[in-house]
């Protein structure tokens, strides 16, 4: 579990949890300032859902394991240790997902109070037994783990940490869209709009997987990118 | 018996051909100066030992072995190189708690080997915060962690003060005199002449000389290498 003390040694991923808690805070509350319908019960659902749109943080995290070692050069260390690179590879890739498990439960958490605060403070009524709620908060923890893991894949085949965290911000902000509109129906499988479906609240205008559909397609997506990484870039030289 | 036995070694990178059928032997119980101007490959052949860089064809047995086939690589072999990095933002001590871990080695050697490289005082600073001198005997220090019979130093000197250039000397001496095998790849003869026993030189990527230190014709070292290297 040598990657955990990796982790456990810098500050980074706690900044990173931070900063995605101040953006769970920040979109839950636009929603309620901007006069969310109280009444809908879809209201709270779609506040809670940013705790899964901060995966993007667990997806950075994820490339930082990764392509951050070879910024850092920390990474000749790391194959000195283990010359099998495959298992780093492979360590990296479960030590990311539980990560991005805490990452999305915290960010689930703090979610669902500033939601539950809201709610009550604008007079409406806030049900933590809706089980629609809870549908809602598992798929969030569920799509930051799989970001986090598809985070390792993509850091491990690009390795230039700032082209791969450029590229995969570009994806989610522009090219995701773009693609989407092109494929029609078939952008229901790419990897936003799938994590999109982890959230179990219905998007108007928007063609969603059914729930566990997303969360079998990001498995995929971190799987496939982790095995082209080791079978491709992962080989090459360090120097 | 553990040494280092490069054998044919070839590496080109697209059309450079950076390292040409290099072969000799590192034996133990010896220090190795591994000499050559910039860019004769020195650092290619010493990262190829290391399983870093794949060879192009030939290969480096390090005990008879692969270094990716060594169980614990570690305790067979510590390596300084000089783009081996540390996190900025982790601490001297953490940085060699992580190696310790994936290693295998007590959480205790950690301790050791920062005494033995005069660091303790500083290692709850982050390494951000470090001289070049501190970097490297930090660097030092991982390559000492597995107590290993085989040590490669790539330019081991680089940013020390003279007293750190004079333990170090003290250091790789004590080092070769319990039996490992201690290669020091490095720019300054005189620090290689007064360090090493034996000497590999190497030019434009192929062998020009192996063998003991005084094997050279009665020359002075630097004579010889400049002559060797074609700069005389």
């Amino acid at each position: 579990m040598n990657e955990i003390l990796k982790l456990r040694t810098t500050r980074t991923p706690l900044f990173l949890l931070a900063a995605a808690q101040l953006v769970v805070i920040a979109g839950v509350s636009g929603l309620f300032v901007s006069g969310a319908d109280l009444a809908d019960p879809l209201t709270p659902l779609r506040a809670i859902a940013h705790a899964g749109l901060v995966s993007i943080f667990s997806l950075v995290l994820g490339i930082i394991a990764v392509a951050g070692e070879y910024r850092h050069k920390t990474i000749t260390d790391t194959y000195l240790g283990t010359p099998r690179r495959g298992r780093v590879v492979l360590a990296k890739l479960g030590v990311y997902a539980i990560v991005g498990v805490v990452f999305g439960l915290v960010s689930a958490a703090v979610a669902t109070g500033a939601t539950a605060l809201w709610m009550n403070g604008k007079g409406g009524t806030f049900d933590f037994g809706d089980p629609d709620l809870w549908s809602t908060v598992a798929g969030c923890v569920v799509w930051n783990a799989c970001f986090a893991a598809i985070g390792v894949g993509i850091g491990a085949l690009i390795r230039n940490l700032v082209a791969a965290v450029a590229a995969a911000l570009a994806w989610i902000a522009l090219i995701e869209g773009i693609v989407g509109q092109l494929l029609g129906d078939l952008g229901r499988w790419l990897p936003f709009r799938s994590g999109q479906a982890l959230e179990d609240v219905p998007f108007p205008g928007i063609d969603l997987l059914p729930q566990w559909g997303g969360a079998i397609v990001l498995t995929a997506y971190a799987a496939i990118f982790a095995l082209v990484a080791v079978s491709t870039t992962v080989r090459r030289d360090v120097s | 018996m553990t040494d280092v036995s490069i054998r044919g070694l070839t590496k080109h990178f697209g059309k450079v051909q950076a390292v040409t059928d290099l072969s000799f032997e590192v034996p133990s119980g010896r220090v190795t100066g591994f000499l050559g101007p910039n860019g004769a490959g020195k650092t290619t052949t010493l990262r190829m030992a290391l399983g870093l860089i794949r060879p192009t064809s030939g290969e480096a047995l390090i005990g008879g072995r692969h270094y990716a086939d060594l169980d614990r690589p570690r305790q067979v072999v510590g390596a300084l190189l000089e783009a081996t990095g540390f996190h900025p933002g982790r601490r001297g001590r953490d940085h060699l708690r992580v190696l310790a871990q994936a290693a295998g080695v007590p959480a205790q050697r950690v301790e050791e080997v920062l005494n033995l490289v005069e660091l303790t005082d500083s290692a709850d600073r982050r390494v951000g915060g470090y001289s070049l001198g501190m970097r490297q005997r930090l660097g030092l220090a991982s390559a000492l962690l597995g107590d290993p019979r085989v040590l490669i130093l790539d330019e081991p000197a680089n940013g020390l003060d003279p007293a750190g250039i004079s333990w170090l000397r003290g250091l790789l001496r004590e080092l070769a005199a319990q039996g490992r095998a201690v290669v020091i790849s490095s720019h300054v003869l005189s620090e290689v002449e007064q360090t090493a026993d034996a000497i590999v030189i190497i030019h434009e990527g192929r062998l020009r000389y192996s063998g003991p230190l005084d094997g050279l014709d009665g020359e002075s070292l630097e004579s010889a290498f400049l002559t060797l290297t074609g700069a005389k």
